[in-house]
């Protein structure tokens, strides 16, 4: 799970986590039991689907990587489903909307960072607490009503595709795009694993690093803010507990994507393998008519099933 | 040639008079060294004489209370690391200030990384090949691509020196380079060191090993209870004087009344253990009685030996003994069998800090005292207000939390705990660390009292005055492994400091 250089490919060779073979098996395993799997139409589908969900899981992979947490991410993408659907409503602009949405996510994610880097509080327990409080104003600003009356630019620009790529599934590509070169090209990329890896070593450089470790809070506010986009426009609607508990599948993809949890090792490539095989395996299941709760029970399984297989490799290299 | 030259040149780096008090602590008293470039400097002194408070005062990470540093003949104030990089100064420290999931390029250029065309951007390419420029002479056998987690200690170390090449840094102490290096890294790490001293750098050399730094030193500053006692040339003295002059006249506590004459039947036989921790081929025992001490420096293995017998640690070959039981598997076996372990950070591995005395008392016994598994508070508080009064813990009452108590009061606690449950082998890990001396002394009183009702001890204390004075006899460790045994006779901090030191 290399942070160098990611694309050598020898490297990337040398390191396929076990995600990568559990999403050829179970897309494997849909398309031969399942045959509205393997389908040119439901594989979009997947992409779609997934795509809010690579949206949390990008921003999520880096906190983790400071072997930090954010638990909040699923209530704020609400709350900010909710404020752009408002914004909406009252005839702003679709660039204004998300403009509020994404600035309401940063605004939570600054407050983590504060709790979590200045307050000292642990990262599970701070955002815990601002997970409460974006779902406790979202509820109270809709009375838990769904917010409607949006219009029809957003819905008319979440349906467009460029060049048969759906909407949802670009901008999923550009946030990538974005990610993978904050975190590979730049000093704050840079400082990333260094947070969590060696924080006393950023100290000694003489570099910032609360300021860097806040920043990285921030940027996942910002980017759950900012899926409102995706969210509200599949929805047409606002509504103050859409995404509730989405962080969970976040987390999830991000650790079956080979990131873990110590000194700073993540990588970011696996993180989209890690949201795909999530996405497939809730897109199968859900073809196959697998009740909603064992669904769920699925993704506990996939978790543990892909760090067992990465355990097992580590073992057989020696190293585990 | 001009040879007065040198001798005139100003030091790269002098820290005039340094005095540095921590609470209860005289760390620096009046300290004074100078670095001149093209010189190894190396400082001497046992833990505790001042070696590491002053290099952490050059560094920024502490702040003189008194003295001055110069660089270059100027003042100079260095507040921070960041300062003392400003500086040239940069410090390899044992623990290394490596990135364990950044490459070898990205840990060297770690805070100054180098910049690209489009802004924002970094230059890996320009990195890299800096990268490769500054480690090629350092004769490095690995790609500045590597993740440095997967790189060995003496690697590691390449790449910290690296580091601080890049900053072009003039002084560079080096905190114990050699401890984690095979002989022939340790050679290469030398050439590396020569090739520094001819470009001119001033290097500040800490080690243990008393034989290498005759081969690599220009001069050598001994310290003792954080003052100089003295400035040498290496031809000029000698192992033996260089041990001598660590050691010193110290002021000695009787902390141990009687001494055991006769000890009784053994209470601990190990023998040629080996861990997966790195012990290798230990063979020890301890019988009842006996007070026995476990000398070595600081990485020579004591704690991995302790762990070891306890079981805390994997044990590969080898047995254990205690008292007529072979000891298989891990803690709970060796619990279940009378050992004790008073680890050394009691805080985080003995005590829970936020409940009462009488809960940290009888916790470990609690299977002793109710064996039908219900828990009955009389019969509790009657066995913790008997062990307060035996073990003499000052408290206000045995619901007080332990975390208001002394630390040596803590420590007895963690004793009484291993007593109520039983026990008759005591392992003291650094029992007497961060107490002062009434503690100490209160400590070693029940210590004995211990071991004059049967009980053995095997004591782990750096503190050589201490352990001399308070041991039957002692084993002596270097390298995970045991390289002596002295008696109460020969049992003196000499023998151990010549059998503990790397020389020969």
């Amino acid at each position: 799970m290399g942070n160098g250089a990611p694309f050598v490919p020898g490297r990337v060779f040398s390191k396929v986590p076990g995600v990568a073979y559990l999403l050829v098996v179970l897309a494997v395993a849909f398309a031969i039991f399942e045959s509205r799997f393997a389908t040119v139409a439901n594989l979009l589908n997947v992409g779609v689907q997934s795509s809010i969900l690579l949206l949390l899981a990008l921003p999520m992979t880096l906190i983790i990587m400071t072997e930090g947490l954010d638990l909040s991410m699923g209530a704020v993408l609400s709350l900010s489903t909710v404020v752009m659907a408002f914004a909406l409503v009252n005839g702003h602009s679709v660039v204004a909307a998300v403009a509020r949405g994404a600035f309401v996510g940063l605004a939570f994610g600054a407050g983590n960072g504060l709790l979590v880097v200045v307050g000292r509080i642990p990262p599970f327990v701070a955002t815990l607490g601002t997970l409460g409080i974006a779902q406790g104003i979202a509820l109270v600003a809709t009375d838990g009503q769904s917010v409607v009356g949006v219009g029809a630019r957003l819905p008319a620009l979440y349906r467009a595709t460029w060049l048969g790529v759906p909407f949802s599934i670009a901008v999923a590509t550009a946030a990538y795009l974005v990610f993978h070169t904050l975190l590979y090209h730049t000093r704050f990329g840079t400082y990333v694993p260094a947070l969590g890896g060696n924080p006393d070593a950023l100290v000694l450089a003489g570099v910032r690093a609360k300021t860097y470790h806040m920043a990285v809070y921030a940027l996942g506010g910002l980017t759950a803010g900012f899926a409102a986009l995706l969210l509200t426009g599949r929805m047409n609607s606002g509504h103050p507990i859409a995404a509730i508990g989405m962080e969970f599948d976040a987390i999830a993809a991000v650790i079956v994507g080979g990131t873990s949890f110590e000194r700073g090792n993540g990588w970011l490539p696996g993180t989209v393998l890690g949201v795909l095989t999530v996405g497939i395996l809730k897109n199968g299941v859900d073809l196959m008519e697998v009740p909603s709760s064992l669904q769920v029970a699925s993704i506990g399984l996939l978790v543990i099933v892909a760090l067992l297989v990465d355990q097992l490799r580590g073992r057989l290299r020696g190293r585990a | 040639m001009i040879p007065e030259k040198k001798a005139e040149k100003t030091p790269v780096v002098e820290m005039r008079r340094i005095s540095k008090h921590f609470p209860g602590v005289r760390a620096l008293d009046d300290v004074s060294v100078s670095v001149h470039g093209g010189e190894v400097h190396v400082l001497l002194g046992q833990n505790g004489a001042g070696k590491s408070t002053l290099v952490k005062t050059l560094y920024g990470a502490y702040q003189p209370d008194a003295g001055e540093v110069f660089v270059d003949g100027r003042p100079v104030r260095i507040a921070s690391p960041a300062d003392a990089r400003r500086l040239g100064i940069a410090v390899i420290f044992q623990e290394f200030s490596l990135v364990p999931y950044l490459d070898v390029a990205q840990n060297i250029f770690l805070g100054r990384e180098l910049r690209g065309r489009l802004p924002g951007m970094l230059d890996h390419r320009r990195m890299h090949e800096e990268a490769r420029r500054l480690l090629a002479p350092l004769g490095a056998g690995f790609a500045t691509d590597t993740l440095v987690h997967r790189l060995g200690v003496a690697e590691q170390q390449i790449v910290e020196i690296a580091k601080a090449l890049s900053q072009r840094a003039r002084v560079l102490v080096m905190d114990e380079p050699t401890a984690a290096l095979s002989e022939r890294e340790i050679r290469t790490l030398f050439d590396i060191i020569r090739g520094l001293k001819a470009e001119g750098a001033a290097i500040v050399y800490i080690s243990h090993r008393l034989r290498e730094i005759f081969d690599i030193g220009d001069r050598m500053t001994v310290l003792r209870d954080g003052r100089n006692v003295a400035a040498l040339r290496p031809a000029e003295t000698s192992v033996d004087e260089l041990v001598r002059l660590m050691v010193g006249r110290q002021v000695t506590t009787t902390y141990r009344q009687r001494f055991c004459g006769s000890p009784g039947d053994p209470l601990l036989d190990v023998r040629n253990l080996h861990s997966r921790s790195g012990v290798a081929d230990v063979t020890v025992s301890v019988r009842a009685g006996e007070i026995v001490g476990l000398a070595g420096l600081v990485g020579s293995g004591r704690t991995e030996l302790a762990r070891a017998i306890f079981g805390a640690d994997h044990r590969s070959a080898g047995s254990v003994r205690v008292g007529t039981q072979s000891l298989e598997g891990g803690p709970s076996a060796a619990v279940a069998a009378g050992v004790g372990l008073v680890p050394e950070d009691r805080k985080a591995q003995g005590l829970a800090l936020i409940r009462s005395v009488r809960d940290n008392l009888l916790v470990a016994g609690l299977r002793h005292l109710f064996p039908g598994g219900w828990y009955r508070p009389a019969a509790a508080a009657r066995s913790a207000a008997d062990l307060i009064a035996r073990l003499a813990i000052r408290t206000p009452s045995p619901t007080r939390l332990v975390k208001f108590l002394s630390g040596g009061n803590q420590q007895k606690i963690v004793i009484g705990k291993w007593f109520t449950a039983g026990a008759r082998l005591f392992i003291f890990d650094e029992p007497t660390r961060g107490i002062d001396v009434a503690g100490k002394a209160d400590l070693y009183a029940l210590a004995e009292e211990l071991v004059g009702q049967g009980a053995g001890i095997l004591l782990i204390n750096s503190e050589l005055p201490e352990l001399v004075a308070v041991c039957d006899r002692a084993y002596v460790m270097r390298d995970k492994r045991i390289v002596g045994h002295l008696g109460r006779a020969e049992l003196s901090e000499e023998n151990i400091l010549r059998l503990a030191m790397h020389h020969g």
